[in-house]
């Protein structure tokens, strides 16, 4: 589903050209559950932002489900992230004068999808989450990991075939985190490929493969055995 | 979609209420005064322009002397030529000019019983009544019948009449009259209606008597204070100017030995003065939309840089440029429609404020109202438009990474 030839990425930082990425190369198939590791600064931010659809690279190519990502204009950007990738973030990024119905709905307002039907896909989604006694609380009323959830929910919404969780469990406690990871896991059994950046070994080792940048390159790429 | 925009737009404006007001404050004011203006403008000028309607129907002065006659002496020679005879051969040359008399004046001071009042004596002829709209409230006016026979009588003013009679019916009532070194005996016949004062004077201190009267019996001269000629309509008022103009210029020989006066050039001096005031305050009332215009861009920008990260929330969920842009573009336009809906109510409760100080009718002219509500929409589409533009064209990495 995904091929990544060479890929870079510079940034112009005034008059210095800062390399985030310097060639990096892999294919991720479908049905795929891969943690990104790497320490802070070896780029695996960058290469979320690119593989979301988010960032074009500077060299290199990456085909999404054969779309060529760098040759895209922005709408259409936002088109393939609307239907085709979920995002997860470690800040959760949910809109806090919204409650959970309403943020969870969001991606469907961009589709143009009617009112009614916007509403009952987000109630289920939620429910997916095993948050559907949390329908109308807004974030602020919610634990951090129900904030998680609601924001999983999101990424559901449209039924992505690629989920991108940067960092998913960073901000939640050790408990909280294996219970969302635990969700993850269900979502790659369902189908969906599942991609965690990630810097802690203990999530990294819940992947069946791990890609590990350094510096701007790939230094490893293992599969492990079995998920939990 | 719109819908969600106009959604979204409303909760965060419900979110910042002090600063949500605030920024509409310009855009209040400014069409407030816009509303409030125009009303008191065109109230004002219903006004004057009744009250230059009640002088009369389609009335034209004509005066002796003119532009160069400023205080001076009229020359012997103009004053001779306006006669009566004049008004006649005006009326015969004018064919838009249904009426034409001769009016002549003088101050005199009656004299009843005990009481002694001034007042201005006019010489004049039935037609008066029917040129300035002008009836008796009790009696009658002068008559042809009394012009044939240059009888002893007088019409009184209806504030003149109370001052010399003092509540006493002067119908029959004899009274004396000192009036240029003579005195007459005359009998009052009539009491006009009260009409008040205008800018032309006050017709309810003012006592008429025959024109013959006048001429044969107060004063030798035949010198006319001036001509009151009436249109046939108001349509041909402009005719019946022109007519008499053409004639005088050619009798009189000279523009400058004549003045023309009519109820439509005044009008238009009067619709001049205000339509003139009208743009002045208007462009001060624009100038004051336009300072509300920038503060909304203010508060916009602010709005935009302060939900950076939101924008790159939406962006990341798949917002496209153009949902970002209708977003903020939407949220300035309830901002400054909001603005434009609260000025117009104010600006119309200061207009029959206004207006009932003033003692005329609110007129608030539904073209004013739409003028005002689209010149908000207008601003806040203008001024909306940059702040838009710039959150449409976030980097969504940049606008996700924001604190």
């Amino acid at each position: 589903m995904m091929q990544i030839e060479n890929l870079e990425r510079v940034y112009h930082l005034g008059k210095a050209n800062v390399a985030a990425l310097k060639g990096v190369s892999f294919n991720i198939e479908d049905g795929e559950f891969v943690a990104i590791m790497g320490p802070s600064g070896s780029g695996k931010s960058t290469l979320m932002h690119i593989l979301g659809c988010l960032d074009r690279p500077t060299q290199g190519r990456y085909y999404l489900e054969g779309h060529d990502i760098s040759k895209l204009s922005d709408n259409q950007l936002a088109e393939i992230r609307n239907k085709n990738i979920g995002f997860v973030f470690q800040q959760f990024n949910l809109l806090p004068r919204m409650n959970s119905l309403h943020n969870v709905e969001i991606p469907l307002i961009y589709r143009h999808t009617r009112r009614s039907t916007r509403l009952e896909k987000a109630k289920k989604a939620l429910e997916r989450v095993g948050l559907g006694e949390r329908l109308h609380h807004k974030p602020s009323e919610v634990s951090g990991g129900e904030k998680q959830r609601v924001a999983i929910a999101r990424a559901l919404i449209n039924d992505p075939s690629l989920i991108l969780a940067d960092e998913p469990t960073g901000n939640l406690d050790t408990r909280t985190g294996n219970e969302i990871m635990k969700i993850f896991h269900n979502l790659n059994q369902q189908g969906h490929t599942i991609i965690v950046v990630t810097h802690e070994n203990e999530i990294a080792r819940q992947a069946r493969r791990v890609i590990r940048l350094r510096d701007g390159l790939m230094v490893g790429d293992e599969v492990i055995g079995s998920a939990v | 979609m719109l819908f969600e925009s106009f959604k979204i737009a409303i909760s965060s404006l419900q979110a910042n209420k002090l600063r949500t007001f605030l920024s509409m404050l310009g855009i209040i004011i400014g069409v407030g005064a816009v509303i409030s203006i125009v009303s008191i403008g065109s109230g004002a000028q219903m006004e004057v322009t009744g009250q230059i309607a009640g002088l009369g129907s389609n009335v034209i002065n004509i005066m002796p002397g003119g532009a160069r006659m400023t205080g001076g002496q009229l020359t012997a020679r103009t004053a001779d030529n306006f006669t009566p005879e004049l008004a006649d051969y005006i009326h015969m040359l004018s064919p838009s000019v249904q009426n034409i008399i001769p009016q002549i004046q003088d101050s005199g001071a009656f004299t009843y019983r005990d009481v002694r009042v001034q007042a201005t004596i006019i010489g004049t002829k039935p037609a008066f009544q029917e040129i300035n709209l002008y009836n008796p409230s009790a009696g009658r006016f002068i008559n042809q019948g009394d012009l044939e026979t240059a009888s002893q009588v007088v019409v009184l003013g209806s504030r003149l009449a109370r001052n010399i009679f003092d509540g006493e019916d002067p119908l029959g009532k004899r009274v004396r009259l000192e009036i240029n070194r003579r005195v007459l005996l005359l009998t009052v016949v009539g009491v006009m209606e009260e009409r008040g004062g205008n800018f032309m004077g006050n017709f309810d201190t003012q006592a008429y008597v025959p024109f013959s009267t006048y001429t044969q019996k107060i004063s030798s001269t035949q010198n006319i204070s001036q001509f009151l000629a009436q249109a046939r309509s108001a349509d041909e008022s402009r005719e019946a100017v022109a007519q008499i103009d053409y004639f005088l210029s050619t009798y009189l020989e000279d523009e400058d030995n004549y003045m023309i006066l009519s109820q439509e050039q005044i009008l238009d001096v009067i619709h001049q003065v205000t339509r003139t005031l009208n743009i002045m305050l208007g462009g001060i009332a624009g100038i004051s939309l336009l300072v509300g215009g920038i503060g909304i861009m203010n508060i916009m920008l602010v709005s935009v840089t302060e939900r950076t990260r939101e924008i790159g929330i939406r962006k990341a969920l798949g917002a496209k440029k153009a949902h970002i842009m209708n977003q903020f573009l939407i949220e300035a336009l309830t901002l400054s429609s909001l603005g434009g809906l609260v000025g117009t109510l104010l600006g119309w409760l200061g207009a029959f404020v206004i207006a009932s100080f003033g003692g005329w009718a609110l007129v608030v002219s539904p073209g004013s109202v739409a003028l005002a509500l689209g010149f908000s929409l207008l601003v806040g589409l203008f001024f909306g438009l940059y702040p838009a533009y710039k959150a449409a064209n976030m980097d969504p990495v940049i606008a996700l990474s924001y604190e």
